[in-house]
């Protein structure tokens, strides 16, 4: 049963609904209520996607899970099966060789990147700049074929990342794709780079974010970046082999949506670089950790408890599991960046903004719906 | 000469091109989409994407549904002009696929909006979502 | 590992009386009684530990308790402190700590309150998220086994058809 719009009590206030079946807005809804021009309040409405992720994972073992972990959301699904992997290397206590960890590294960079390219074309539609959505997405295809090519699917790479390293060693002509799609990346950025004076008026003071209400809201990753403070999980707390690394990490101070864009377009550029580096120091020896390399279908998880944390495209991703001794895990909690981005902060930011602005403040913050849900 | 009825008359004469709705759900946003872009281009094949169910021919239900959204789709079913085809992408949609064991999903699509046609797959590759256009056009000439 | 984390656990088990241990590097366990949560949290963000990175519910169903976690991240100690209590199950109601967070720990509590039923007195939110019309009882405890619920509602049931579309 769907709710009715109330009717316009007086005068110039109404109801209006930049609901789910929207050219502009994905698969989540927020209600406006606005008053002429702009918007008084907002509520948001999640939940077409929930399918209750947390407790599916508790009726599988481990090597089901990993392929499940892709899907939690769809836009970057290799750093999702990356945070996976962690938490239950961790409980088992499993050394990951060294070749694995380079390789985690170049497949979770690669899908950063690709990631980016997708908030690029959105928030360019969103703004009035259609070819670069239509750009982009192709240029977003040489990097869907190296995941072929490496993993075996297009979109999901059916838990590559798994519990112990990687389920299996790059081909030989891997590296030099690598290379040749890298150069390609790097004409994408130079068309990220351009001056759209459209798309500058629409997205500059708009959607401002002070660092205070930032903190008070939980935001993380790029949109906490956007307002001025110096944060980074992988600098933090550096997982995987990001230690021996060298990279910047993007700020700006403004808070507003161009500042958030300008960082997308930054963190591509430090992701090549990030791939380059890895890819030279790539050292030989085993993929996966000998006493699974002949693969077992269930083994039992040491009691225990972890929580992990990882930067993920959109902000900080974090899984905390508990095990019980059986061969499923006991409780799964997973925490995406969009829970808050989409909730708290989507209400804060669009009050007292004009309707052409909310696409702008919308896709600014780089939501996935199904991350949010779960 | 061969004599057709007067419904594949008017359907020969409606369908020429196919005009999508945008209800990119779930995992149908990183398959569809790239429809759209520049590698996959599906506008030379006459279809575009358009903003209200009033101009469209085709309801593409990409992926899982939940109970939510399901009532939301079957809304748009109910506002498309006649003739419409409802194309079900994905394994989630004939047995349940990945969630099958999740509250919240619906299982089978045919037991809430006449299905027209499926596509296999998790998710089904560009190329299929043309085929099955195509086996459209066919279907339409076979009409008599 | 670095100093900070044993100066700090000796701080925590000297001033409430816990028994917390060091997992790894940035990495502190601390369990503690009900009703000293809100004094612990306030202390805790006073130390400086700003962000509240998520709240979890365990269930555990032969003890009948619900194990209530708090992940709490500080960005000048790089460290993370994970407060751990225990309430009864069956009726689960514990003080809020969204008058120290602010909105990010409302927005936690809204979705534990609609799927594992656990009710937060002072939170001022509490009104369903994901589910629309769902009548049955918290779909996330462990005593309600989604294999049989799905074979019962989906698979074994003759489902009629929406007669409208098909005449």
């Amino acid at each position: 049963m769907i709710e009715e719009m109330e009717p316009a009590p007086k005068g110039t206030e109404y109801d209006f609904y930049f609901g789910p079946a929207h050219p502009g807005s994905g698969n989540f809804g927020v209600k406006l209520k606005i008053d002429g021009e702009i918007v008084v309040s907002a509520r948001a409405d999640p939940g077409y996607l929930h399918r209750g992720f947390e407790k599916l994972m508790e009726y599988r073992t481990p090597i089901q899970n990993a392929v499940l972990s892709d899907r939690l959301c769809i836009l970057e699904p290799l750093n999702w099966n990356l945070v996976h992997a962690e938490a239950v290397d961790e409980l088992m206590g499993i050394e990951v060789p060294e070749r694995a960890k380079y390789i985690r590294v170049i497949m979770a960079e690669l899908s950063r990147i690709q990631s980016h390219i997708i908030w690029y074309g959105v928030f360019s539609k969103g703004t009035g700049f259609d070819t670069g959505f239509k750009m982009a997405f192709g240029y977003r295809d040489y990097i869907l074929d190296l995941f072929e090519l490496i993993t075996g699917g297009r979109v999901y790479p059916a838990g590559y990342i798994c519990p112990g390293g990687v389920r299996r060693d790059f081909p030989d002509n891997a590296k030099m794709k690598i290379l040749k799609v890298l150069d390609k990346m790097n004409k994408m950025i130079k068309l990220g780079e351009l001056e759209n004076p459209a798309m500058d008026a629409r997205s500059k003071d708009v959607g401002v974010l002070k660092l205070k209400d930032a903190i008070r809201l939980g935001v993380t990753g790029p949109v906490l970046r956007g307002s001025g403070m110096n944060v980074d999980v992988r600098k933090e707390e550096p997982y995987e082999v990001y230690d021996r690394l060298d990279f910047e990490v993007p700020v700006r101070k403004k808070g507003d949506a161009y500042a958030r864009y300008c960082i997308g377009i930054e963190e591509m550029k430090q992701s090549v670089k990030i791939v380059k580096q890895a890819l030279e120091d790539l050292p030989d020896g085993d993929v996966i950790e000998t006493s699974l390399k002949k693969p077992k279908l269930s083994y039992k998880i040491p009691e225990g408890e972890v929580y992990v944390r990882n930067e993920i495209a959109r902000g900080e991703a974090a899984i905390y599991m508990v095990s019980n001794g059986n061969s499923t895990p006991y409780r799964v909690k997973v925490r995406g960046p969009d829970f808050l981005h989409m909730i708290p902060v989507l209400e804060h930011l669009l009050k007292g903004v004009q309707i052409a602005d909310v696409p702008a403040v919308y896709w600014s913050l780089n939501i996935c719906p199904a991350d949010m849900d779960r | 000469m061969v004599k057709r009825s007067e419904k594949a008359k008017t359907m020969r004469k409606l369908i020429k091109a196919i005009w999508i709705f945008n209800w990119f759900n779930s995992c149908g946003f990183a398959e569809l989409v790239p429809l759209v872009g520049s590698r996959w281009d599906m506008e030379r094949f006459g279809m575009i994407i358009v903003g209200t169910p009033r101009h469209a021919d085709v309801l593409f239900i990409a992926g899982y549904q939940t109970h939510k959204s399901i009532e939301r789709a079957k809304r748009i079913y109910e506002q498309m002009a006649e003739p419409r085809v409802v194309i079900a992408l994905g394994s989630c949609t004939m047995t349940g696929g990945m969630y099958w064991d999740s509250y919240n999903t619906i299982k089978k699509l045919d037991d809430y909006l006449p299905v027209t046609m499926y596509i296999p797959g998790c998710p089904p590759r560009p190329e299929a979502v043309f085929e099955a256009c195509e086996k459209i056009f066919e279907h339409v000439k076979e009409l008599e | 590992m670095t100093k900070k984390e044993p100066n700090l656990l000796d701080e925590i088990n000297s001033k409430f009386k816990t028994d917390g241990r060091i997992q790894r590097e940035h990495r502190i366990w601390v369990s503690i009684n009900v009703n000293k949560l809100i004094e612990i949290c306030r202390w805790l963000k006073e130390k400086g530990f700003t962000h509240l990175s998520s709240i979890s519910v365990t269930d555990w169903l032969e003890k009948g308790e619900y194990e209530l976690t708090y992940h709490l991240w500080s960005y000048d100690n790089k460290m993370l402190v994970t407060v751990k209590t225990r309430i009864n199950r069956n009726k689960p109601i514990v003080e809020s700590v969204s008058p120290i967070w602010g909105e990010s720990a409302q927005i936690h509590e809204r979705e534990l309150h609609e799927l594992f039923g656990v009710k937060f007195k002072g939170n001022k939110d509490l009104l369903p998220l994901f589910l629309e019309n769902w009548q049955g009882s918290a779909p996330f405890r462990k005593d309600f086994d989604w294999r049989d619920y799905v074979r019962e509602e989906f698979y074994d049931k003759k489902n009629e058809r929406e007669k409208v579309y098909y005449d």
